[in-house]
């Protein structure tokens, strides 16, 4: 593997979006209850400021440099060696603005919330925090640090603010996703103590002959089911459904928009990047995985009646096509993973929010109790439609170019699982379509009220800024893919072959 | 001038004879002994802080002063304090069984502390036998909840049999390697390791500490002591002893460093005392009960880095103890606090805590998942440690078996959390007020278990340097 190129940040930008989130923390936590507006506005300005650090690191990397950058680095436990160690490149730059778009237009969209305001967005900002670390962090012991911090909240999130099944759907998720960390942990420390580093450091670790290929095989296998469990990796991807229909919209928002991203994420981060032997011989099992998960999901979503169990199942299959692209095992395929992890964060996040105040107004997330509903609610339909439009994969959308560079590499390494996840695709064109008339035209449902109020513009920012972002790079998807490159190109041809 | 090694006992020792002129002359007074009682306790952190540092052998070197056992003994003392800090309204114990409370509890105290310290196995036994026959009585003094006798009894039966074991274990030792003094031991005991009167022996001799850690198959006494003593008992049960035993199980396994036998049967002990705690934790709606099974879960963790024998694992433990102490006695402060009339606190109790006393609440939160292992929080550093240790001897399997048990301890102790901040109490109770001492401790155990488990680096080196000095 070609050594990464490290540039030391002059300004501890990564540093500084973790320390707004702890400090929003902090902040709500010394706001009496009582206060809501104050401790929504603070939220917002917070999550507005690491929105802000996390463009301007996106657009100031320097591409023509590549390798990483805005690296921040403090030993923090001697011996074993673990250090405070982040960096950004082109595999997590498009996550860390995915997760500050994410962040901010949540925080936004639960602008309503009445309810424990106070311990709710105190447990959203530590939620924030634990993602934003883990996407920086370039230690695996911060990595797996973070990673569980992130999957805490989830638990009291879900199931005091949730609504169908909460507690059941709160602690499955909770269990399924520590049960991911179990699996994790022990091959990080496996990783640890074979490596004879008595490191933690990720790029000392990823020097080549390192690991042995058995080490790396055993290692592996671990690392992927374990994250593959948060990344939705069927059949590991019951928790999910249930887990995003419980949760509330902001939550749902970051949970399926980011955290099942971190779940990807740490496919790539730890388990590929340390064991590349392990991933090409285990390729095949994941591309079968995938491809099931692809197909699976939108046949399971084809039946659905609940409006947030058709994006859980979409969300599914989505996840699927990330896989897909890990996969691969080349450049290209990971170049789609990576895009459609930040298009599918930002599309389901959309979807998400919009069916949230869709159900804040007609008190129904059931496709037969709707209908028609474009014509009470124009605006908010109208966001759902782009939505599901992205989702399908509509040129002008960032999801297409994502979708079409997997599909490219899929179907040239697996032929047939490439066709047959072409194939779901098209059936979940068709099946998003059918979600779309039912619920948005046709004729009106008699039972909603004809003087629902529409998404005003206020409100209407959050979604106004998600759609911004998926026709942004819909419309300018070289944007994303020159940043993404600086990583993987050189990456894969590091690769022993 | 060698006596000023001895400071730190003596002043534990002194506050008992206090304690007992106390209980013969004096009227009792809860609140004024109370604050005396928290004077002495105090003083006895400062005493053992300062007293660190000191290196140094006493009584024909029976008894060895270094940084592992001032580092355990600041632990003890520290664990006298905080639960004496919450024995200002001690209704779980007859007034007039004030003084005599204090005097057992700081007895015990002296008694684990001179335990740390010994290097012979004589010496040993007697502080055991001093500790664990305080223990007894004050289990048994509880007053008009549970079944504190029932409870005494129990675990004086079990503790009379266990010692009965221990003293065959030190017995066969002795005839083994014909010596007593674990200095000496070091040496001789690699050399009849093969023998099976010395495997016993040791074998045995650990037991009496795998009674006092509540480690499977010695466990059977946790639930109904637990939940039969008074809460500052229990909380003291749960928190000292357990400290204590972990030091002397690491101060006497390193004599069977090169036994792979004994390493098996502790590798077995740890996942099935892991397992069996976890499991039946899971049905418990007593939250004591739960703490004692989680306890028996927690021995069998910290045997992992025991078990491991390597710098790295001691170290793991000691962090462990550390962290042990902490969360454990957070969660105890939660339910002393809840349960302010003496009576045991049943899991749905913990109803509407949230509002009741937000404070507590995420004390209690941020206590039980410590214990389950989450980051940012102590316990997760501590497991992390032991684990790294383990994974260094290449127990790959014993690993992830623990891992497999933190999943299913997390379980139950989210049903704490959902209890907490979830669930509604059938009637409206009043909100829990708290003095200004109290928040603050409260606020001061928030702060240690999540700093903890942030910042991981000073504690660890101390128990590093500290675990150098057993290998």
């Amino acid at each position: 593997m070609v050594p990464m190129d490290m540039a030391f940040a002059k300004f501890p930008f990564l540093s500084a979006i973790l320390l707004s989130c702890v400090a929003g923390l902090l902040v709500i936590l010394f706001i009496p209850e009582e206060r809501k507006g104050l401790i929504k506005g603070i939220s917002a300005i917070f999550s507005g400021i690491a929105l802000v650090l996390s463009v301007i690191i996106f657009f100031a990397y320097d591409k023509s440099l590549g390798g990483l950058q805005f690296v921040e680095k403090l030993p923090w436990v001697a011996s074993p060696c673990i250090s405070y160690f982040n960096g950004a490149g082109g595999f997590n730059l498009p996550l860390i603005l995915l997760t500050g778009i994410v962040h901010f237009t949540g925080v936004l969209t639960m602008w309503e919330l009445e309810t424990r305001v106070k311990e709710y967005f105190a447990l959203y900002f530590l939620l924030v925090t634990g993602v934003f670390g883990f996407f920086m962090s370039l230690d695996l012991f911060f990595t797996f640090f973070w990673y569980d911090v992130s999957l805490l909240p989830m638990y009291p999130l879900i199931a005091i603010w949730g609504t169908t099944q909460k507690e059941y759907a709160s602690m499955k998720l909770f269990l399924y996703l520590l049960a991911g960390s179990a699996l994790v942990l022990p091959a990080i420390i496996y990783l640890f103590a074979k490596s004879g580093l008595n490191t933690f450091d990720l790029v000392a670790l990823m020097e080549p002959g390192t690991f042995t290929p058995f080490q790396q095989k055993f290692a592996f296998i671990f690392l992927y089911l374990g994250f593959g469990i948060l990344a939705g990796i069927w059949p590991f991807h019951t928790w999910s459904p249930t887990g995003h229909v419980a949760a509330p919209t902001s939550v749902s928002m970051l949970h399926a928009g980011v955290l099942m991203k971190l779940g990807a994420f740490g496919i790539l981060r730890v388990a590929i990047s340390l064991c590349p032997e392990g991933w090409q011989y285990w390729s095949g099992l994941m591309a079968v995985l995938a491809t099931i998960g692809i197909v699976y999901g939108v046949l399971v979503g084809l039946t659905q009646k609940d409006l947030k169990y058709v994006i859980g199942y979409s969300s599914v299959s989505h996840m699927g096509i990330v896989g897909l692209g890990l996969s691969t095992v080349t450049a290209e395929g990971l170049n789609g993973a990576i895009f459609q992890m930040f298009a599918h964060g930002i599309m389901t996040a959309l979807l998400f929010s919009s069916v949230g105040y869709i159900y804040e107004r007609t008190h129904t997330k059931m496709i037969p109790e709707l209908g028609g509903l474009s014509r009470v609610m124009p605006v908010a339909s109208g966001y759902f439609i782009l939505g599901a439009l992205a989702g399908i994969g509509i040129p002008g959308f960032a999801n297409f170019w994502a979708e079409l560079a997997v599909f490219i590499s899929a179907i040239e390494v697996y032929p047939i699982g490439g066709i047959f996840a072409i194939c779901a695709l098209v059936l979940s064109a068709l099946f998003m379509l059918r979600v779309v008339q039912q619920t948005f035209y046709g004729p009106k449902n008699a039972s909603i009220k004809h003087h629902l109020p529409d998404i005003s513009f206020g409100q209407g920012l959050p979604r106004m800024m998600l759609a911004g972002v998926l026709l942004l790079f819909g419309f300018f998807p070289s944007l994303m893919f020159e940043v993404i490159q600086t990583f993987t190109i050189p990456f894969m041809e590091g690769l022993p072959r | 001038m060698k006596w000023v090694l001895f400071i730190p006992e003596l002043w534990v020792l002194l506050m008992s004879a206090f304690f007992f002129g106390m209980s013969m002359a004096a009227r009792p007074n809860p609140r004024r002994d109370y604050f005396i009682a928290l004077f002495f306790a105090a003083a006895g952190v400062i005493v053992t802080l300062i007293a660190v540092r000191m290196e140094g052998t006493l009584f024909f070197d029976v008894y060895r002063v270094d940084l592992f056992s001032q580092v355990f003994k600041v632990m003890l003392a520290m664990g006298l304090f905080l639960i004496i800090s919450l024995c200002s309204e001690l209704n779980g114990i007859p007034d007039f069984r004030h003084h005599e409370f204090y005097l057992l509890l700081s007895i015990c105290t002296f008694a684990m502390m001179v335990m740390v310290s010994s290097v012979e196995l004589l010496t040993l036994y007697i502080a055991l036998e001093l500790s664990s026959y305080s223990l007894y009585i004050l289990v048994a003094l509880r007053k008009d909840h549970g079944t504190p006798m029932e409870a005494g009894i129990k675990y004086f039966l079990v503790g009379a049999v266990t010692s009965a074991v221990m003293l065959f274990g030190i017995a066969s030792l002795y005839g083994a390697a014909h010596t007593t003094s674990l200095t000496d031991l070091v040496k001789v005991y690699p050399g009849v390791v093969d023998q099976p009167l010395a495997f016993i022996g040791l074998l045995f001799t650990l037991c009496g500490f795998f009674f006092k850690l509540a480690l499977f198959p010695f466990h059977v006494w946790a639930p109904g002591v637990y939940q039969g003593a008074a809460n500052q008992v229990t909380a003291y049960i749960a928190t000292a002893t357990k400290v204590a035993a972990v030091a002397l199980l690491m101060r006497i396994v390193t004599l069977g460093q090169s036994s792979i036998p004994l390493v098996h049967i502790l590798v077995v002990l740890s996942i099935a005392s892991m397992t069996l705690g976890n499991l039946v934790a899971v049905m418990q709606r007593d939250m004591k009960r739960l703490l004692a099974y989680s306890a028996i879960a927690h021995a069998g963790y910290v045997l992992i880095g025991i078990l491991s024998m390597s710098p790295e694992g001691y170290a793991g433990a000691i962090y462990y103890a550390v962290a042990y102490l902490i969360m454990n006695f957070t969660c105890f402060l939660v339910v002393i606090k809840v349960a302010d009339d003496g009576r045991d606190l049943q899991i749905d109790q913990l109803a509407g805590l949230h509002r009741r006393s937000p404070l507590l609440a995420m004390a209690l939160m941020l206590g039980v998942f410590s214990l389950g292992g989450i980051p940012p929080t102590i316990g997760f550093t501590g497991k992390f440690l032991v684990l790294v240790a383990a994974m260094q001897k290449g127990y790959f399997y014993l690993v992830f078996i623990a891992m497999i048990n933190v999943v299913i301890s997390l379980y139950y102790y989210a049903l704490v959390v959902k209890a907490a901040y979830l669930l509604e109490p059938e009637k409206e109770l009043p909100a829990i007020i708290l003095s200004p001492a109290v928040r603050l401790l409260t606020v001061a155990m928030v702060i240690l278990i999540v700093a903890g488990g942030l910042f991981p680096g000073p504690l660890y080196a101390i128990a590093r340097a500290a675990a150098r000095l057993l290998v």
